[in-house]
């Protein structure tokens, strides 16, 4: 194949891929878990092709068996999993078919993969080299080549100053390195196919952009074949040339990456495509097209198509058999849908354009219910021992932020900018070192017992994990109960509030008794949300509620906030990594990077026009699920997030910026003043001094 | 897999029963926690019922002495021709007495020093370091220290399993409370507004429970071992009070002459731990179902 010159992130080389011989052909894989209770069919007859220099995405939520597949493949299930029907051909050979010791063989050195958690995938105590050292090792390489090649490919997957590097520790390396480094093992041996399951996800956005483009390099300049496992149409979209869409552990569709995203065949990959908020939403203040209901439960699947409860072009025969995997026109593109194979355009209309929504309720009064001021955060002073004090670490320095009822402030940046430490101390769970909160107009910055009081009867929390926010104790009636009888509220009310507390977040009151494991994560979260509501509270802090659900229930969720903040004319603090979902929820948006807002404003401005080139570089390093977007400029940040215990002097995001001293060495004063917030021309407030420009 | 389908969720309980409660009792639902309840229901039922089924007395003399297990002496008879099997279930009682008192006391003592922290940092560290002065102390020393303050006798054998006690119940109640304190539903019920002692109470000590209880159970076979331990040595219960660690005791000086003499209550010994170790299985598991 020949490496292709243009960027491989906006254009996959059509003429690159060999079309004659698959590289890996999957055919009528079946991987079942044999359980006591019964087997849980996890991959039912799933086929694809890949060929040499695909990228191809394997594309599903929880359940939906593509992580299992990989396994599958790679032969690495663990009992009770077990492949019952199928075949691996790699190169000609079935890998299913061969001995224990001949497929160790072929592992790692022709066929390699990379696992979604960097920390877990690397031994701690190993030096790097060393583990790169022995992925060759292990297929006969000698020790000293060995070496010299794991130098050449820490090199190659951009770790910095490899001299030094190779000789440390996985914890000397930074979450998105040590991805790097696991890259390089996968590639020790030059495997001719690459399995990358969930590479980006636990990773931050710009350095997600990072990976994806070395990836995408990779796949250019040695002709490696990629498949990638993720739950992110956005990943899929920017690096993949053909996807397989799974749901309930059978393939749905599949296709080159431009059908699915043009012309979804299957009514599950277009719902799912059109309940997605975009970065380029025109919706803001009307609900997303959300699919309704929730994935099937695999140990319990519908006889016929596991999809048909939840589509809109369900019909008698989606009930009774699976619809099989067929091509629909003579594009290549295949679904397993019988509406579509019929012929019916699956491609749902987002209704909502067409009908006409009524706008958006005015909210009130434009009150502030929260206002924090130059607020400062302190976590380092907690970790104190006997006699010493560790010198503090303000996660949070003085950032200022007003929420009004009926309005929503989301508040963006990577993990460790601070997001959290801010939004916990506004409710009284991290101690405040500095400046002023108020709620609903009263100062509360001393968080004294009634200042906690107040804040707790106004301000309430949604957690991100609807796992780990409910205790797994206690019935739903109980967490609910309790928050009640703190307003309150008792004795025969206590019933019917609880009651209709549940309805009004959408869940069935019949269901008060049991515990949170009966419940799937979204409704879980609707709990975590009724609970906070049972307060009536005038402010909703949101910390990453949507982030940990599936994909195809995430609009259910915005859509429920968005309907509670009209109804309720709440004010929310929407904290999220996912600049689409802020974009389609708030009103205002702040961007954070290491413990300041660096940019503040009214949403469409701060989309339309970044101001800061932190803001600039995170919008583009978003994934977009649009293969047709027209190609926007790449602003790939170097580094990481520095750390909040010893911040660059001046500007601090000068270590990392596109604009600054890393680019235009005489742009001195970044490193010796602090910008502050002010009016761009554009309108928003930015912190930069060369804001706007380039 | 990841989610239990909503139809195959247990039924609720009966909304009368606490569902705390129920899940503890579930434990004797299973074969497990059957067996153990039998056992040790039996023998608090022979201990209580001792001077009802026995009404000689356990110093009763007969004739025939070191005689082997037969009908009318299922344990065989001692030096005194004492029936052995009458003066075990007399034991019982010391040892039963002693466990079901003094190991809930610990727990609950050791649990509520545990979570002493709560209160503030610098009682929870002090707190730990007495603790740490207590495991310094192994069983028997602790007991002959007692003893030799107190005297031998029942009282002492009690102080020492309470305070051998305390340091685990502690630990675990601490250690309970130190990781439940940063849960997001801990955090959840703190953004309430629900009280310190509610958060204690309803969030962090049923978490803790668990670990205490299965603790409690072992502390139990501990307890059995400590008085047996310390009665060999003959700072226990004194003679003629015959407890487990007497009867062994008293076995093992003649274990030549008669070794069936001490076989009676060690098997008697060992049912007790047993017994008191499947219900503590039985328990950990139906706390940690879920």
């Amino acid at each position: 194949m020949t490496p292709t010159t243009n960027s491989p992130l906006t254009e996959p080389p059509e003429a690159a891929t060999d079309r004659a011989v698959p590289l890996l052909r999957v055919e009528g894989l079946s991987t079942e878990f044999r359980l006591t209770s019964g087997d849980v069919k996890a991959v039912d007859d799933v086929t694809f092709d890949i060929y040499p220099g695909d990228v191809l995405g394997i594309v599903g939520e929880s359940g939906s068996g593509k992580s299992v597949t990989a396994r599958s493949i790679m032969r690495m299930l663990r009992p009770p999993g077990q492949v019952v029907a199928g075949t691996v051909q790699f190169e000609g050979e079935d890998l299913l078919a061969l001995p224990e010791r001949e497929m160790r063989r072929r592992r790692g050195s022709k066929v390699a993969m990379v696992f979604q958690d960097p920390q877990a995938a690397l031994n701690p105590v190993m030096r790097v080299g060393d583990q790169i050292v022995e992925a060759m090792t292990v297929h006969g390489v000698d020790k000293k080549t060995a070496r010299a090649r794991a130098a050449e490919l820490l090199d190659q997957v951009g770790i910095p100053d490899v001299p030094t590097k190779i000789d440390q520790y996985p914890h000397q390396f930074s979450g998105g390195m040590r991805q790097r480094v696991v890259i390089a093992i996968a590639l020790a041996n030059d495997p001719a196919l690459l399995i990358a399951d969930e590479p980006t996800t636990a990773l931050d956005v710009t350095i997600q952009a990072q990976i994806l483009r070395l990836l995408a390099r990779l796949r250019t300049e040695l002709g490696i074949a990629v498949a990638i496992i993720t739950h992110d149409m956005g990943v899929v979209a920017e690096l993949c040339t053909d996807v397989v869409v799974m749901y309930s552990g059978r393939t749905v569709e599949k296709g080159t990456v431009e059908q699915i995203f043009k012309h979804p065949r299957h009514p599950y990959t277009a719902a799912l495509l059109d309940a997605m908020p975009r970065l380029d939403d025109d919706l803001t203040g009307r609900p997303l097209p959300a699919i309704p209901g929730t994935p099937p439960d695999p140990a319990a699947l519908p006889p016929g198509c596991a999809f048909e409860p939840r589509c809109p072009f369900a019909e008698d025969a989606c009930t009774h058999a699976p619809p099989q995997l067929l091509e629909i026109g003579d594009s290549g593109q295949t679904a397993a849908c019988f509406a579509a194979q019929r012929g019916v355009e699956v491609t749902s209309v987002r209704p909502e354009l067409t009908t006409s929504v009524p706008p958006r309720p005015a909210p009130p009064t434009d009150e502030p219910v929260l206002e924090i001021h130059d607020l400062r955060v302190d976590v380092g002073s907690r970790r104190r021992g006997l006699f010493h004090r560790e010198p503090p670490v303000y996660a949070v320095d003085s950032v200022s932020l007003s929420v009004s009822a009926g309005r929503t402030v989301g508040l963006v940046g990577e993990s460790g900018c601070g997001k959290s430490t801010l939004s916990r101390a506004v409710v009284g769970i991290n101690p405040i070192i500095g400046g002023t909160v108020r709620v609903d107009g009263a100062d509360v910055s001393a968080m004294r017992e009634e200042d906690l009081k107040r804040v707790r009867s106004s301000v309430q929390y949604v957690f991100q994990d609807p796992y780990a926010s409910l205790n797994p104790r206690r019935t739903i009636r109980q967490s609910l109960t309790e928050a009640l009888g703190i307003r309150g509220v008792g004795g025969p009310e206590l019933e019917a509030e609880a009651r209709s507390l549940m309805e009004q977040v959408g869940l069935r009151p019949e269901h008060l008794d049991r515990y949170p494991h009966a419940f799937s994560g979204g409704q879980r979260q609707r709990i975590g949300i009724a609970r906070a509501l049972a307060r009536r509270p005038r402010t909703l802090v949101l910390d990453e509620p949507v982030s940990a659900l599936d994909m195809s229930v995430q609009a259910q969720i915005i859509n429920l906030l968005q309907r509670l903040q009209n109804e309720l004319g709440l004010g929310y603090l929407f904290i999220a990594h996912d600049l689409s979902v802020v974009r389609h929820l708030s009103d205002t948006v702040a961007v954070m990077y290491l413990g300041r807002i660096v940019e503040y404003g009214d949403v469409a401005d701060v989309y339309g026009n970044p101001q800061h080139p932190y803001t600039a570089a995170l919008l583009s390093s978003s994934p977009v699920a649009n293969v047709s977007a027209p190609e926007r400029e790449r602003v790939v940040l170097r580094g990481e997030l520095p750390s909040p215990a010893n911040p660059p002097s001046g500007c601090r995001f000068r270590t990392r910026c596109p604009v600054g001293p890393l680019t235009h060495p005489e742009r001195t004063i970044c490193a010796e003043r602090d910008p502050q917030l002010t009016v761009t021309a554009a309108g928003q407030r930015a912190a930069c001094h060369f804001a706007g420009g380039d | 897999m990841t989610d239990l389908p909503l139809t195959a969720a247990p039924a609720a309980t009966r909304r009368s029963l606490n569902p705390t409660l129920a899940r503890y009792l579930s434990a004797f639902r299973t074969p497990r926690g059957v067996v153990g309840l039998t056992i040790l229901v039996v023998m608090v039922l022979a201990a209580l019922l001792a001077p009802v089924l026995f009404p000689g007395g356990y110093d009763q003399q007969g004739a025939t002495t070191f005689a082997g297990p037969s009908a009318g002496h299922l344990f065989g008879t001692d030096e005194f021709g004492r029936d052995i099997f009458v003066r075990s279930v007399y034991g019982l009682r010391v040892d039963l007495s002693l466990i079901l008192s003094a190991v809930p006391l610990s727990m609950a003592i050791g649990t509520l020093l545990g979570l002493s922290g709560a209160i503030s940092g610098w009682l929870g560290a002090g707190v730990q370091r007495l603790l740490d002065v207590i495991i310094g102390f192994p069983g028997l020393i602790l007991g002959v220290c007692l003893v030799a303050v107190l005297g031998a006798g029942w009282f002492a054998l009690f102080l020492t399993i309470l305070i051998g006690g305390l340091p685990s119940a502690g630990r675990l109640a601490r250690g309970a409370w130190l990781s439940q304190q940063d849960r997001e539903y801990v955090l959840a019920a703190r953004v309430l507004g629900v009280s310190r002692r509610q958060l204690l109470v309803r969030h962090v000590l049923p978490n803790a429970m668990d670990a205490i209880v299965v603790n409690g159970a072992v502390w139990m076979v501990v307890g059995v071992y400590i008085e047996a331990g310390l009665s060999i040595v003959g700072l226990g219960v004194q003679p003629p009070t015959p407890s487990l660690g007497v009867l062994l005791n008293n076995g093992l000086r003649f274990v030549v002459q008669s070794p069936t003499y001490i076989i009676g209550p060690a098997s008697l010994l060992l049912l007790l731990a047993v017994g008191v170790s499947l219900m503590s299985d039985a328990l950990n598991e139906a706390v940690n179902r879920r």
